[in-house]
Formats: C-alpha cells, structure tokens, sequence
C-alpha cells in the first residue's frame, strides 16, 4: 500500500510525458484555434476528474451522513480538497482557452458560471472544515452533496451559448480522430494523478482525525491545556 | 383634393394651350399654382412634413449605412484579433504554468501539512506516553 502512491505518480508522469507528445507533436491543429486548441487536451482532462472528485465528495459524504463513520468523512474531505485544486485548473486553463478562441477571459454563460459557482461551493466546504468548529463536517457533506447534485447540470448545460457542447454532439465525442489518442491518454493520466492525490490526502485527513483524537485524550490526561 | 386642384389646374393650362388663345407664361402658371395650394390651409405643412419624412428616411438610410459599415470595420478587427490571439502561444504557455503552479502548489501543501501532522501526532503520543508512565 505504501508504495501504490509512488507507483501511481510515475504512472502519471510518464503518461503526462507521453500525452505532451501526443497532443503538441502527433495530434493536427485544430481549424481556427490553431496551437491553442492543445489547452483542450489537459482542460477537458481536468474537467472530467473534478467532476469525478466531486461524484466521490458526494457519495462519501451520503455515506457520512448515513452511517456517521469517520471513514466515510475522511475521502469525502480529501476528494473536496483534489475537486478545489482540479477546479482551480480548470477555470484557469479555461480562462486562457477562452481569451484565444473568444479574445476574452471569461464570458458569464451557463456552463462557466455554474462551474465557478461549483468551485465555490467546493471552496465554501473546504473553508467550513476549517472554521465552523464542532459539526463543520456534517455541514460540509450537506454542501458536498449539493456540489455533486450540480454536476449534472454543468454537463449538460447547452444551449446557445459560446461553450463548446458535451455529451454525444461535444468536443470529445466529436474530435478528429487523430486527436482522440491524445486526449483520452489525457484523461487516463490525471485520472491516476486524480488517485494518486486522493490516496494522499485521505491518508492527511486520517492523519488529522488521529490528531485530534489525541489531543482529546491529552486533555483528558492534562497533557496539554 | 390638393390632387384634384393641381390636375384641374394644369388640364386648364393645357387646354388654354391647346386653344392657342391665351397662353400663360410658365410664372403666371406657377403663380396660379402657388395661389391654388395657398388657398388650401394644410398644403403648406404637409409640404413639410413630407420634406421632413424625405429628410428623416434619408438621414436612417445613411445612418443604417453607417452603422452597418462600423460593424463590419469592428467584426474584421474583432476577427483579426481573435486570429492573432488564436496564433499566439502565449495562451498555451500561460494554461500549462497554471496548471503546473496548481498542482505544485497543492502538492506543496499536502507535503507541508503531511510532514505538521506526522511531527504532531509523534510529539503527542511521546507526551501522552511520558505522562502515562508518570501516572503509574
């Protein structure tokens, strides 16, 4: 088990590498965005694992408010904090995205507000675990679930806005075939960098839960004060 | 009935014309004309309003013109720009050391409060395994 992480992170690294290649040597460039289409590759990459972290944030935290075991908290807690950085990528590289095929660096339609909205609330979770003190993490799994019922939305939030579709008629189910190695060797990557720092996390926030506990008992004891 | 006066008018000059007996000079028309129209109260400001409405379309039409020709010049430059945007690889450049700065920067956190929670909870149980000796 200890050495799955490190495993996990060169699995990663040399995917990463690999998927470079693929998408700025192998794959075309793309008609209109030209070399700024290969922010796609590692965006839509991205998006997918936050939604997935997301997805394991909610469902962890259903189980949490279910059966109010630790564990279930604890990969609730670290799939928020993975969904806060994957989130954070996201909405940069979008924003870079968007200047090169908009010429701006954001546009409030649907899909990009209601994806900042979700970083917020995983945010919003994240700062909630921090300071709202005893019950924070009953809170921050109800805001977890709300994240996750979001989901939903974001993806299938088309229409006539200026955001590229999904599902069958978007981007990934539509790109040139030449592109399509690139872009799921993508996927696959930062699904396992998506695992690699989950595992880390969860084994933090088992490290945190442990913390606490002995502090509990240390001020039973009069350790420390 | 402006209509009825004028055509009136002029088949009168014309048939004085014809006739060959008395014919009027084109000032003596134009006066019987201006007298003609005078007679009536509402000529002379539908006169203007319709000078007006001929002044106003055309006044739209250019205007339409324009405004059609500055949209044309603001969507060629907008084109032009989003091409040279689109050209640039600084985009590329910027999104990829985002995405590294993000994922250094997290990676950096979990290591820091990874390394403060090992020392903490090696530090406690020393505590807690000093003040349990000292209890016995």
């Amino acid at each position: 088990m200890k050495l799955l992480v490190p495993i996990l992170c060169v699995i990663a690294a040399v995917g990463f590498g690999v998927s470079l290649w693929e998408a700025f040597v192998v794959a075309p460039p793309a008609q209109g965005l030209f070399f700024n289409q290969k922010i796609f590759y590692f965006h839509v990459a991205h998006a997918f694992w936050l939604f997935g972290a997301v997805g394991v944030a909610g469902i962890c935290s259903i189980g949490y408010l279910a059966t109010r075991k630790p564990g279930w908290d604890d990969v609730a807690s670290a799939a928020t904090d993975v969904a806060c950085a994957f989130g954070a990528v996201v909405l940069l590289t979008g924003s870079f995205w968007a200047k090169a095929a908009w010429d701006k660096w954001w546009n409030w339609e649907p899909r990009l507000t209601m994806s900042l909205l979700l970083w917020l609330v995983l945010v919003a979770c994240v700062l909630i675990r921090r300071f709202a003190g005893a019950g924070a993490e009953r809170i921050a799994a109800g805001m977890a679930i709300f994240g996750m019922v979001g989901v939903p939305f974001i993806y299938t939030m088309v229409g006539s806005d200026q955001h590229p579709k999904s599902g069958s008629e978007g981007v990934a189910a539509t790109l040139d075939p030449d592109m399509r190695p690139a872009f799921w060797l993508a996927v696959g990557t930062f699904l396992i960098w998506f695992i690699a720092l989950l595992l880390v996390r969860v084994a933090g926030t088992r490290a945190e839960r442990e913390v606490r506990e002995l502090r509990e008992r240390a001020l039973d004891l009069g350790v420390i004060e | 009935m402006r209509a009825a006066i004028l055509v009136f008018m002029l088949s009168l000059a014309g048939v004085a014309h014809a006739d060959g007996d008395t014919t009027p000079s084109p000032a003596d028309l134009r006066k019987t004309c201006v007298d003609a129209m005078n007679a009536n109260p509402s000529f002379a400001k539908d006169i203007v309003t319709a000078a007006d409405k001929q002044a106003d379309d055309k006044r739209l039409a250019l205007d339409k013109e324009a405004g059609e020709r500055r949209a044309q010049q603001d969507d060629d430059a907008r084109t032009q720009r989003t091409l040279t945007i689109a050209k640039d690889e600084r985009q590329v450049i910027m999104a990829y050391a985002a995405m590294w700065i993000v994922a250094a920067a997290f990676v950096l956190f979990l290591w820091l409060k990874q390394s403060g929670l090992k020392a903490e909870i090696l530090r406690l149980r020393r505590d807690l395994e000093a003040a349990t000796k000292d209890s016995k």
